[in-house]
Order: structure tokens, then C-alpha cells, then sequence
């Protein structure tokens, strides 16, 4: 089986989080991580989700994610509803359908560069696209480094690893949390302008959890979230956009 | 410190589940057999006491043939006229003659009861009617009142559906098997029967016609008149005796019964200790390994600690202290589950045949003792070295990023490994080809396992690569992250390895030895088996059948020849000698026993044949004289007539039946080799042999194959008795495993979190740590059986150069071995791999 190649721009929303509410803990402590959320994601596009710690934008994205499940609502990616699907489906879709970076530790240590770069393909069973593996590994800029452990590469090669695990499968979009988190600055543009570049060249959708203006100025739109809500949108921004809106809405 | 030692311990009470398991159960297996060996002393010193305590002064023979390896010495027979001069002794109230033979029941089936041979002995004697002097009681019916009773033990009662008033088969060695009817049914104090051995009971005149002589007696049991000391009357009864008839009083009669016992059960608790210890070195690298792995978890903490202000001292403490309260609760469980398992192995015995009589079970001070400090001791000494490095982390350490990995190959320990194991193995092979003495084999073996053990870290990445290569093959990355997994932390996996190192070490050390031994036996009966079939007795030295059989046998028209054979002792140059016991008419028309001097034929009634190598070494010719002692008739002097070259079948010395008869009176044929006339088919044969021995129960007739099955079904017995012991040991080395997957998996909480995310399903993750598990088991199961078979060709050569064993692998066992080692691992991974997968996804991930 081949996965649908997202190689075109479309306006066809590839995520869509319907009056997603998530409340953890029991009755008195409950605490409404998301209140009713309702947000679509495009494909081919790089959205930045943006909020004060505790607005609910990692739950928003683990539930994109298929790592967690909402309390009401729906979730659905490339048309499916995450609440109908076992815990099995989910697993497949995240492996085949969806790719993820997290912060940090984001690879597997007993793993080279390249067997966690095809982790995916792997575990489904299915041989890399040669074509498309070149590429990917090519925007990586690992060199020689391919064959070496994680623990023999800097923070920045780690996460670029990472990315390029994520866009081995094409997925219908890739989740990135925090992903320039615990990265120096030059690291850091390095792995976004990477983004950038697998949106804009590449045609795939990134939704990335940040809580740097910087960092949200890499993407074409950025999505404001406050105490469960998205309370504002604002596209293609500028660092200097986004720091105003953050001050007008208080955060 | 001790609130941190406290908080510590409680902190991480389950992942020291398995140290308190492994503790508990090692010591609850030496705490056992203690309770047993106790217990089953205890029962039959009370036992001896018990039937001998109305005896107080024995008479004897005091000529005697030492038992060999704790059997009982035979003695000689005393003359019943003895009995008058002793009931007439003043101070005798009264007296029992005794008589003592083999007797063999026969089942309602027709087949004989026991197998004298091998299992418990078969007797019989007179029922003895003063009170006080019987050790048998009456449970049900009368004792014997004519020569047509007998009284039975309640064991066989039971075994054969014997009820008082049943007619029963008995066989005797000097009348024909004949029915007699059950009187009575009798227990020996408390038991069914002493030991599983099994008794007929008759009047005294059928005891000695049928078992003894008529007029001969084996001992004479005396109660003294109120008044005279034990020791007086044996005194006043040796006077009137004639010389070597010796009186012993009650109480040095019961001591020797206990000490002879005990000298019996001796090996009973060196074999059931042998595996306690085995349990308990399995465990201690399960300790060591939980120990090290959790220290290592926690060095963090520890160097917290130390950069807080605590010393060295105190950190090391801290932990030794943990491992003396987890090795003493421990080891109180272990006691006490010990007194269970006391009574489980009582229950096991059992099933093998040693019947023990229900009594409470024996707990010795001696022995809570023992299993409290061996349990303690064990796991400090196993969590010593973990400690020590634990204590040597520096403070910095608290601030730094963990990634605490230690590689497992310094280069001291491989020198030292290196060494070791080089040296060990040279030692033993000087032993076992060379001529290096006992000890030096044996340190050296001890060297090669030490040596083995610490290269187990250096080779254990190499090693599970290898095992590992073809598992990516068949699994993808799932079988890469098993294999890289096993790899990732060598002095992990090589010490519970190790822990299933050993336990299948020694069961491929027993399987080897006993292939050996099987292959061996085989290999002697097929040079020795010159005849067509065998008939078998079951018996070994005591029993058999009547000489009138292999009569009978020669007289078919199918057959050429029967030749008989018994096995016999004697008490040659101050020790005790086995001798083949022949008919030398037709003996040489069935065997070739490759005479070199002299003629078989001419071995009469005081002629002896020599093995040619022994006379050689003790300066021996044709016609020399050598002096052979009996119980019955004392020294006699026999000329030597013939010697033979063959010693596989024959020990050191053959005599003729004739001078053997003249010598032990009651001897019947073990065996008969019987040829077929050439022209008579096999079948032909062997069914007219089977038609001529229906009237003697206890003989079977055999064929080659069935004669090599008779001996390798005993050694599977003895080997599937050592297995069930081991089982414990392995099960040990199996719960090491889990719990270090189980540890493994906690330390690798946020990797599984990962890829899980990425796409790993759970049925994934299980496989993957299965195969871990058995990559890690199947390198501990290849060191076993490597070591094991070394060993076991070390001593099959060391023990087969002057027994006729050869070395024989036994190929079929070590493949069921390896199959199984990867299967327990599989299955040791089964608890940790469902928690693995049972893990949530978004929690592992934050988990650093």
C-alpha cells in the first residue's frame, strides 16, 4: 500500500479539531485543558499553535496527535474521526499517516541516524521510497554522520534527525512540540528554516507548539490559545506581530 | 542514615521482589532438606528405638562381610542349639530366635513385587510371638499358626490388594513358589514398612525350611528378669556361648541400627544439599544483578546524597544495610517456607519409593541457623560489590546528565578472565589426559568457571550479536532493537546470564554424564550379550531364581546353552571383593570371557579364576593359592586355576557355582544367558524360553535392547529426579531475567513512549522484548551447556579410564536444551514486556 503524497498545496483542511474539550482530573480538581476548541489545519501550510503555559496547546497537539483523547468533541485527520478508532488503528495511523518531533530525546539510542530516520517505514515493513529517502536524508546535512549513534550527535543534528523521520512516511502532517525547545539559537533557525523548507518544497503540513515568537514567525499562521480557547488567529507573522498580539491578549 | 536505608527500601519495594524471591527460595530449599534429613532420622532413631525397646541383649555371629557402600554386613547363620544354652542362662526371662532371607511376593497379576536389585529389599523371617521382642505389630488377622500362614506387611498388603485370608505367591529360595494364605497384616512400629522394603513373616520351622536351614538361626533376642542390667545379661549370656557367637545388649543394637541409618541417609543429604547450594549460587547472581542495576538507577540520588554532606561511608551503608534487611526477611520466609518444603520433599521421596512414616516434621535450631545466616550472608556478599561501586560516585555526579552506562569490557577483566579460564582448562586438561592430580583438576575447573563468569561482561555484546544476527532477518527493526538492546548494557546481560549460566551448566554436566553412562552400558552389553536373550531376576546380589531354571532352560530343544549367573562378594586382602559366579560347564558355550591361562572347566569347588591384569599387579600364577573370607565358613583357600582377560562382565574374581554353594548357603541365579540351537528362529526361541519361566514370577526375559532398557530407564529416573531439583535453580535464573527486563524497561520508560509514538504497536514492543529475553537466555543456555559438557567429558574421563566409560555427547538433550533456554526466556519476558506495552504513550515520553 502507498500513502497519498501531499504534494500539493490544498486548501482541503488535512486536520480538523471539532468543539474539542478535554478535562482531566475528578469533579472538584477538574481542570479544562480544552474548552471547546474548533480549528482547522490545511494542508501544505506550517501552522504555529501559541499560548501561555497552561492554555491547553500540548493537550490540543497530543490529541492532533492521537496520543490522547478528548473528553467531547472530535478529531479528525484526512477525514477520519480519532474517536472511532482503536487503540491499534491509532498506532498505525500515527506511524503511516502522521510524524512527529518532540523537544528533546527524540531518538532511539541503540539506533544509527539513518535506522532512526526510517523507524517508521521499519516498523510498518515497507522499504523506503528511494527517491524520497534521498531527499529527505539530503535536507538532513548529515553527511558521514548517518551511521553514528544519537549519542555522537549535537542537539541540533538530533533534532534534524528527528524532522527527517517525521517526513520519511509523507505524512498528512507532521506535529512538532516545542521542537527548538531546548536548542541554541543558530540550532535553532537551522531546524526551522528545515521546517520551512519541507512545507514550502517539500509540500508537507507542520503544526508546531511554540511559545517563541521566533520560532512562530517561521510559519504561515499562527493560532492563539488562552485557558482552552483559541481566542485569535493572525497569518503570515512576524516575530514583531506576534509579540504585539501576545501583549494585547494579555498573555 | 537509617531513615534514608528505610525510605530507600520502602521507595522501591517492588523492583526487590525479585532479591526477596530468590532468597526465599534457596534458603526455603536448604531449610527443607535440613527439616527432611532431620526428619527422617529423627523418625526411624525413634523408630529403632521403638522395635528394639523390649530387646535387651542380641546374640550373634560374629563373623561378618562388611557391607559395601553403607549396605548392611551379612553375617553368618548361628546353630539353634545355641538357643538352649542361652534360654537357660540365669536371668533370661525370655527369648526369640530370629531368621532372616529373601522372600518375594507376588502380586494377584503374577507378576513379583519390587525388584531387590535396584529398589528396596524384599524379606522375610519368622514372626516372633514374645511381646516385646516382635518389632512387627499385628494391624489386622493373627499371627502364623501353621506352615501355610504368613503375615505381611501392610506397605505390600496395600500395593497388592491383600486382604487377610487372600492366598499370595511367595518366592523363597529353597522350595518352589507356592501359595500361602495371608494371616495377617503387620506395620513395623509406626510404618507401613521399614523403609519400602517388603516382609513375609512365618512359624520359625517354614522361616528356616524355606529361607535358612533347618537348625540354623540369624540372631537370638533376649528380655532379662526384672532386676538384671542390659549389660549384665549380655555378660552372663557371652559366658555360656560358644566362640564367634558375640551378645550385644539392646541399646548398642539400637545405637548400631542409627548409626547404620544414618550412615544410609548421609548421601541423601549431601545430594539434596548439592542442589540447595546450586539454588542458592543461581540467586546470588540474581541478587547481585537486581543490586547493580538498582544502584545504578539510583546513583543520582546516591550522589545527592553525597553532595549533601553524607560520607562515603554512610552512602555505602545505606545500601549494604538495605541488602541485610532484604536478606534477613528474606531468609525468615525462606525458614519457613523451608518446614513446606520439608514436607514437599518427604511427599517427592515418596513418589520415588522411600516411604517415610508420618511423623511431625523435625525443625533444629541448628537448622533456622543455618538457613537465617547462609540467606543474609548470600545476599550481602552479592550486593557488597554493587554497593562499593554505588558509594564511589562522586557528588558531582547529582548535577550531571545521567547516560551512567558502564561498558563491561576492562581491560583487567579481560586479562584476569582471560587468564583464568586459559589456566583452569589447561589444569583440568592435565588432569583428564595427563596425569595432574585430583585437586588440581578440580581448581582447575573451579578457576575455568570463575574465569568464565567475569568474561561474561566482555563477551557479552559479541556474543549477543552473534545470537542475535539472524533475529533482524526474521523480525526487521523489531528484532534490531531486540538484539541492540541485549547489547546495550554487556555486564547486565552477562550477569543474568550467568544466573542461568550455572543451573544450565549443571544439567548439561548430568546429561552428559549420564549419555555417557547410558552409551557405555549399552556399549558393554552389546560386546558382553553373546546369547540370544536374557532372563532377568531383578536381583543384584540378593534373590533370584532357583538353579533349577537354567536346569530347566538346557533342556528345550531350541536351546544350545543357559548358563547361569550370580553375583557374589567375598572378603579378600582385608577388603570386601565382588565375584561372578558361574556354571564353568556352560558358561564358555555362551560367553567369552578371553581365558589366557588355565581352563574355566577346571574351576571346581575350591579353584577361583583371576582377571590376567590383577594377577599380573599382585605377582599372581596359575596355581597360586589365594585366601577368601565368608561370613558363613571363615577363611578358605582356593588355587588359582584360570585367568581371563575380559573385565567388562566379570569383576576381578569367577568361581563355579559349587565352590560359591559350599560357602554362602540360600544362593540363587541372577541371570541366564541363554543361546538358541542354530536353525531355531528367534522367535521360536525366544517363546519356548518364555513358556519354560511362567512358574517363576520374578524372571523376565529380555532381549538385547531390552536389557540396555533396563539400565538406561534407571539412569532416566535418577537424571529426571536431578532435574526436578534443578528446577528450582532455573526457575531462580528465570525470575533474574524477568526482573532484570522488568528494570531494563523502566530505565527505557521514555524510548518505549517514543516509539510507541512513532508507530510502534504494542504487539511490536512485546516482540521485541521477547526476543531480547531470549537473546539474553540463549547466551546464558550456551555457556551452560558449553561448560556443562566440558565438565562432563572431564569427568567421564577422569572416572572412565579403569570402568570402561566413554564420553558420549548427548546431542538430542542439549538441542531440547537450547530450544527450552530461548522458550524460558521468551517466557521470563512475558510479565515485563505486557507492562511494557501497557505503558501510556504521552506519560512515558515526559518521563526523562
Amino acid at each position: 500500500m502507498t500513502q497519498t503524497p501531499q504534494s500539493l498545496p490544498s486548501d482541503a483542511p488535512v486536520a480538523r479539531v471539532v468543539d474539542a474539550v478535554k478535562v482531566y482530573g475528578a469533579k472538584v480538581t477538574a481542570v479544562r485543558a480544552l474548552d471547546g476548541v474548533t480549528v482547522d489545519f490545511e494542508g501544505g501550510r506550517f501552522t504555529a499553535i501559541m499560548g501561555p503555559s497552561g492554555s491547553g496547546k500540548s493537550t490540543l497537539l497530543h490529541c492532533l496527535a492521537a496520543l490522547d483523547t478528548l473528553t467531547s468533541g472530535q478529531v479528525f485527520i484526512a477525514g477520519r474521526d480519532l474517536g472511532t478508532m482503536t487503540e491499534k488503528e491509532l498506532t498505525i495511523l500515527r506511524r503511516d499517516r502522521l510524524g512527529f518531533v518532540f523537544q528533546a530525546f527524540n531518538l532511539v539510542p541503540t539506533l544509527t541516524a539513518i535506522e532512526n530516520i526510517t523507524l517508521p517505514l521499519a516498523l510498518a515493513g515497507r522499504r523506503a521510497d528511494k527517491e524520497w529517502l534521498d531527499t529527505v536524508v539530503s535536507t538532513v546535512h548529515l553527511g558521514d554522520r548517518l551511521e553514528h549513534r544519537p549519542s555522537e550527535l549535537s542537539g541540533g543534528q538530533q533534532q534534524r534527525v528527528a524532522v527527517a523521520r517525521a517526513l520519511v512516511t509523507r505524512p498528512e502532517i507532521i506535529l512538532a512540540d516545542e521542537p527548538t525547545g531546548n536548542l541554541d539559537s543558530k540550532s535553532s533557525a537551522e531546524i526551522l528554516d528545515f521546517m520551512g523548507k519541507a512545507v514550502r518544497e517539500l509540500g508537507q503540513t507542520i503544526v508546531m507548539v511554540t511559545h517563541d515568537p521566533v520560532a512562530a514567525a517561521h510559519a504561515d499562521r499562527v493560532v492563539f490559545l488562552t485557558d482552552g480557547q483559541v481566542v485569535d488567529e493572525l497569518a503570515s507573522p512576524t516575530a514583531e506581530g506576534i509579540l504585539d498580539r501576545i501583549k494585547s491578549l494579555g498573555g | 542514615m537509617f531513615r534514608v536505608t528505610l525510605k530507600g527500601l520502602l521507595g522501591h519495594l517492588p523492583r526487590l521482589v525479585s532479591t526477596f524471591l530468590a532468597v526465599l527460595l534457596g534458603v526455603a530449599f536448604l531449610a527443607g532438606t535440613l527439616v527432611l534429613t532431620d526428619t527422617i532420622k529423627r523418625t526411624f532413631d525413634d523408630l529403632f528405638a521403638s522395635v528394639s525397646k523390649g530387646t535387651d541383649a542380641y546374640v550373634r555371629s560374629a563373623a561378618k562381610l562388611s557391607g559395601e557402600r553403607g549396605a548392611q554386613d551379612s553375617r553368618a547363620r548361628l546353630d539353634e542349639s545355641v538357643l538352649q544354652a542361652v534360654s537357660r542362662v540365669d536371668g533370661v526371662r525370655a527369648d526369640a530366635p530370629q531368621v532372616q532371607g529373601y522372600a518375594q511376593l507376588v502380586d494377584k497379576k503374577g507378576k513379583a513385587m519390587g525388584t531387590p536389585g535396584r529398589g528396596a529389599p524384599t524379606f522375610g523371617g519368622n514372626w516372633i510371638s514374645v511381646a516385646g521382642l516382635n518389632p512387627f505389630r499385628l494391624a489386622e488377622g493373627s499371627a502364623p499358626t501353621s506352615a501355610n500362614d504368613v503375615v505381611i506387611d501392610r506397605r505390600s498388603a496395600r500395593l497388592g490388594h491383600f486382604a487377610v485370608g487372600d492366598s499370595i505367591t511367595i518366592l523363597l529360595p529353597n522350595v518352589a513358589p507356592q501359595p500361602y494364605r495371608v494371616s495377617g497384616i503387620a506395620t513395623f512400629g509406626a510404618a507401613d514398612s521399614p523403609l519400602g522394603a517388603s516382609y513375609a513373616l512365618f512359624d520359625l520351622q517354614t522361616a528356616e525350611r524355606t529361607m535358612a536351614q533347618p537348625g540354623r538361626i540369624d540372631g537370638i533376642s533376649l528380655v532379662a528378669q526384672p532386676g538384671v542390667s542390659q549389660a549384665e545379661l549380655a555378660a552372663r549370656v557371652q559366658k555360656v556361648v560358644p566362640a564367634g557367637v558375640e551378645v550385644k545388649t539392646g541399646a548398642e543394637i539400637t545405637k548400631e541400627n542409627q548409626d547404620q541409618f544414618s550412615k544410609n541417609i548421609t548421601g541423601l543429604t549431601i545430594f539434596f544439599n548439592a542442589f540447595a547450594v546450586i539454588a542458592l549460587v543461581v540467586g546470588g547472581f540474581v541478587i547481585y544483578n537486581t543490586f547493580s542495576i538498582l544502584i545504578a538507577q539510583r546513583l543520582r540520588e546516591m550522589a545527592l546524597l553525597r553532595a549533601i554532606g553524607a560520607s562515603r561511608r554512610q552512602v555505602l551503608l545505606s545500601m549494604v544495610g538495605e541488602a541485610l534487611a532484604v536478606g534477613l526477611v528474606s531468609s525468615v520466609a525462606g525458614v519457613l517456607l523451608g518446614i513446606a518444603v520439608g514436607a514437599g520433599l518427604k511427599a517427592l521421596l515418596a513418589g520415588f519409593g522411600l516411604d517415610i512414616p508420618a511423623t511431625g516434621l523435625v525443625v533444629r535450631p541448628a537448622t533456622v541457623i543455618i538457613g537465617l545466616l547462609v540467606g543474609t550472608v548470600v545476599t550481602l556478599v552479592a550486593a557488597l560489590a554493587p554497593s562499593i561501586r554505588g558509594a564511589r560516585v562522586p557528588p558531582i555526579a547529582a548535577m550531571r546528565d545521567t547516560a551512567i552506562d558502564r561498558t563491561g569490557a576492562s581491560r583487567l577483566r579481560l586479562v584476569v578472565g582471560v587468564l583464568l579460564t586459559g589456566l583452569g582448562v589447561a589444569a583440568v586438561l592435565s588432569g583428564v589426559l595427563g596425569s595432574a592430580a585430583g585437586s588440581v583438576t578440580a581448581l582447575g575447573a573451579v578457576a575455568v568457571l570463575v574465569g568464565v563468569v567475569a568474561l561474561g561482561p566482555v563477551v557479552a555484546a559479541p556474543v549477543s550479536r552473534l545470537i542475535g544476527s539472524p533475529i533482524p532477518k526474521l523480525k526487521g527493526i523489531t528484532g534490531v532493537l531486540a538484539r541492540e538492546n541485549a547489547m546495550r548494557n554487556p555486564r547486565r546481560t552477562a550477569g543474568t546470564a550467568s544466573a542461568l549460566l550455572i543451573g544450565v551448566g549443571v544439567v548439561s554436566l548430568l546429561a552428559a554424564m549420564a549419555s555417557s553412562f547410558k552409551a557405555s552400558i549399552s556399549d558393554q552389553i552389546s560386546r558382553s550379550f553373546t546369547g540370544d536373550v536374557t532372563v532377568d531376576s531383578g536381583a543384584f546380589g540378593f534373590g533370584g531364581f532357583s538353579p533349577s531354571l537354567a536346569h530347566q532352560l538346557n533342556r528345550l530343544p531350541e536351546v544350545a546353552a543357559a548358563t547361569p549367573i550370580r553375583f557374589g562378594a567375598f572378603e579378600q586382602g582385608g577388603s570386601t571383593r565382588n565375584v561372578l559366579v558361574i556354571d564353568p560347564q556352560t558358561l564358555p558355550k555362551v560367553l567369552d570371557l578371553q581365558v589366557t591361562a588355565g581352563k574355566l572347566s577346571d574351576l571346581g569347588s575350591r579353584q577361583v579364576a583371576v582377571y590376567d591384569v590383577k594377577a599380573k599387579s599382585s605377582g599372581w600364577k596359575l596355581g597360586d593359592t589365594v585366601i577368601a573370607r565368608f561370613a558363613e565358613t571363615g577363611d578358605q583357600t582356593f588355587t588359582i586355576a584360570a585367568m581371563f582377560h575380559r573385565n567388562d562382565i566379570a569383576p576381578t574374581f569367577v568361581m563355579g557355582t559349587t565352590a560359591y554353594d559350599a560357602n554362602v548357603p540360600n544362593s540363587l541365579d541372577q541371570q541366564i544367558f541363554v543361546k538358541f540351537k542354530s536353525g531355531v528362529s528367534f522367535a521360536a526361541g525366544r517363546a519356548a524360553v518364555e513358556q519354560a519361566v511362567k512358574p517363576y514370577p520374578n524372571a523376565t526375559v529380555k532381549d538385547q535392547q531390552e536389557l540396555k532398557q533396563t539400565f538406561t530407564s534407571q539412569i532416566n529416573q535418577v537424571l529426571s529426579l536431578m532435574f526436578v531439583m534443578l528446577l528450582l535453580a532455573l526457575l531462580i535464573a528465570l525470575m533474574g531475567i524477568a526482573n532484570t527486563l522488568r528494570l531494563s524497561v523502566y530505565e527505557r520508560t521514555h524510548e518505549i513512549g517514543l516509539l510507541r509514538a512513532v508507530g510502534m504497536t504494542r504487539s511490536q514492543l512485546r516482540s521485541s522484548i521477547r526476543w531480547e529475553s531470549a537473546i539474553i537466555a540463549l547466551f546464558g543456555t550456551v555457556g551452560g551447556v558449553g561448560l556443562g559438557v566440558f565438565f562432563g567429558w572431564a569427568l567421564v574421563h577422569g572416572l572412565g579410564r579403569d570402568q570402561h566409560i566413554v564420553f558420549a555427547p548427548p546431542t538430542g538433550l542439549l538441542v531440547t536444551i537450547f530450544v527450552l533456554g530461548a522458550l524460558a526466556g521468551v517466557a521470563a519476558a512475558i510479565r515485563p514486556a505486557a507492562k511494557a506495552a501497557k505503558l501510556d504513550v504521552l506519560t512515558a515520553i515526559a518521563t526523562e
